[in-house]
């Protein structure tokens, strides 16, 4: 009865921690988006202060191509609303994530109380270990 | 886990309960981890805007000549000699993989706007760091508060039965049905307005309803946090001083709903009650009738606990010809104890072993009246004698006349009240003007101050003879300071007054 209860304990703790990596992926691209946010926030500010005298290259992989002022203002806002898009996509993806984390989180801790009421001091030394992870 | 409640149980001071110290080392960690952090961020940031500006430098420098010679990097280990030319001309790289080619003038403006960019993030890290570090050393001062170190000394009342404290009714503020003109003035508005749609009356009517449940509603919220507040007397450390000492002010105000009509009763009692610490009991200050003699409370501050007497009566004070203030006895005790703290000498000043007075109250036994060879308590002691049929006077006419002929008759010149008043008065101003002028400034108290007599409270005659003189040219001067915010006709009164004593003694 105990080791049946610490399986299940084991398998749902493998399931907690793969969520959790979920969400700090998800946060890390989240942060990544938000410095493209920004920088491209300056490029357009940038491309404001230039006038069509100048030559505006895009570098795409080793070469510079030659690209009109317009159109560079025009790709850079397009961009610039994709990056709000994909921000805001990743907002709702994060809040799922932590919601089904907190599901698993409170299943565990149900699981946890269960194994303490079935085996007692060994437990304790279990959840002491659980808890250093 | 365990090593680590060790380690910081070892590193932080040992109190009772070994979670606080432990939860305000790791607050103080967090807290100094992320000035830290601040302090790394705010230094690569300034180094950014130390390379813009070399940038600029160059950027200005750099059209000058039309080429220079300079040693080329070839690859990573070598160098050859070679020019550079075309100065004015540069590519930019505006960000995310965009290049435009700009002269050095407009490249210069590029790189100002960056900089701006750069001066923001600057500033909001100075503003983030200056925040972590004023929490910290918030739970510094927090941790002195709770500790034993530091100035903060804990001064608790122990209020045994709350009923004594005001007798009679209650006084509420803010009753539902309490205010019943204005709802009247509302419906004979809305009568007269008629062009309004039915609407809008109702929601006036229903406002003004809400906004008494609302009060009704708050006020219980309050005085459920009074409770709370008292119950959790021992667990706060401190972290609510300000709304505690709120709550308490109300919850002193007679623990009932004194809200509006007594805040100033309210803050002028609880003055010396700003924490809700618990502390262990550093002085007594006064041996009182009944007092509560908690020692140890277990806690950290010194505390100095001071109590009331059984006695709470209302007294009038008579403070000029037809004025008279009306305060609790229960103020008028707390302030003299409180004085009496201060001056750091209890009761030790009647040298009379007969009316040895060690408490205020002792005064009220005191000074009793004599009605028909009957002693009677008297309910204050400046009551003006015209009154009543009291002897003591403060400051009618009346009590002129009677003025030597008291003294010569009573052993206990209680009479000379309004000299001892004056005399009193003359010494308390000066010994504690400053407490003095704080329940001035509060305009029900000013006469209050009069009535503490420490000093030599029950004088003989003789030794009084003594004294008064040369207390008279002063007092007129003092009794225009005291009462002067308050009735400006009486010192002229006073003035006489005391020279028709004058007169008399001569």
């Amino acid at each position: 009865m105990a080791e049946a209860i610490h399986k299940k304990l084991q398998s749902e703790l493998e399931k907690y921690q793969q969520m959790q990596k979920d969400v700090s992926k998800s946060m890390s691209s989240r942060q990544k988006l938000e410095a493209q946010l920004t920088e491209n926030n300056i490029v357009k500010e940038e491309l404001a202060l230039l006038d069509s005298q100048n030559t505006v290259y895009k570098l795409i992989g080793p070469v510079l191509v030659k690209q009109d002022l317009d159109e560079a203002k025009a790709t850079v806002s397009k961009r610039l609303e994709y990056i709000n898009g994909e921000i805001q996509r990743y907002e709702s993806l994060l809040k799922e994530m932590e919601r089904k984390s907190e599901q698993h989180r409170e299943v565990l801790s149900s699981l946890q109380q269960e194994y303490q009421r079935a085996q007692g001091q060994a437990v304790g030394k279990f959840q002491k270990g659980k808890k250093k992870i | 886990m365990a090593s680590v409640h060790d380690q910081m149980a070892a590193a932080g001071k040992v109190k009772r309960s070994k979670d606080l110290p432990q939860g305000v080392e790791r607050l103080k960690e967090e807290h100094r981890k992320v000035v830290k952090d601040c302090r790394s961020q705010i230094e690569h940031w300034k180094k950014v805007e130390n390379d813009y500006e070399s940038l600029q430098e160059r950027l200005r420098t750099l059209p000058d000549k039309l080429s220079y010679d300079i040693m080329v990097p070839f690859g990573p280990l070598a160098f050859m000699p070679g020019k550079l030319v075309h100065t004015n001309e540069l590519t930019v790289l505006l960000g995310d993989n965009w290049f435009a080619k700009c002269s050095a003038k407009q490249a210069d403006a590029l790189v100002e706007h960056r900089k701006k960019h750069v001066k923001n993030t600057l500033d909001d890290l100075q503003k983030v760091m200056k925040n972590f570090q004023n929490r910290a050393d918030f739970t510094d001062d927090l941790e002195k508060l709770t500790g034993d170190t530091g100035d903060f000394v804990d001064i608790r009342e122990e209020v045994i039965n709350e009923e004594e404290v005001t007798k009679g009714k209650h006084r509420l503020a803010h009753k539902a049905n309490s205010k019943p003109k204005q709802v009247y003035l509302l419906e004979l508005e809305e009568d007269k307005e008629k062009k309004e749609g039915d609407d809008e009356r109702t929601t006036g009517v229903l406002s003004e309803e809400e906004l008494w449940a609302r009060l009704d509603e708050l006020e219980r919220q309050e005085e459920l946090q009074d409770e709370r507040y008292r119950l959790d007397s021992t667990d706060t450390n401190g972290e609510d001083t300000t709304s505690s000492s709120e709550e308490e002010k109300e919850a002193d105000g007679g623990s009932d709903v004194q809200v509006n009509g007594h805040q100033k009763e309210n803050g002028w009692l609880p003055t010396s009650i700003t924490s809700q610490m618990n502390g262990t009991n550093g002085s007594h200050p006064e041996d009182e009738e009944e007092e509560d003699c908690d020692e140890e409370a277990g806690n950290g501050l010194p505390t100095i606990y001071f109590s009331h007497t059984a006695e709470f009566k209302k007294v009038r004070i008579n403070t000029g010809k037809n004025t008279t203030l009306k305060f609790s006895e229960r103020n008028e005790q707390k302030a003299q104890a409180k004085r009496k703290k201060k001056s750091g000498k209890s009761n030790g000043h009647s040298p009379h072993e007969s009316y040895k007075i060690t408490s205020p109250a002792d005064i009220y036994r005191v000074f009793v009246d004599l009605v028909n060879g009957e002693p009677i308590p008297r309910k204050s002691i400046l009551k003006s004698r015209s009154r009543e049929n009291s002897m003591c006077s403060d400051t009618s006419e009346s009590s002129t006349a009677d003025f030597e002929e008291r003294r010569a008759a009573f052993g206990r010149s209680w009479s000379h009240d309004d000299a001892t008043h004056s005399d009193t008065s003359d010494g308390i101003t000066e010994e504690e003007s400053p407490t003095g002028t704080s329940p001035r400034t509060n305009g029900r108290f000013e006469a209050f101050t009069g009535t503490v007599i420490e000093k030599d409270p029950l004088p003989c005659s003789i030794p009084h003879l003594t004294i008064a003189p040369p207390a008279l040219p002063t007092i007129p001067e003092r009794k225009l300071e005291e009462v002067g915010p308050e009735a400006p006709q009486e010192p002229p009164k006073r003035m006489s007054k005391f020279k028709a004593t004058q007169l008399h003694q001569k």
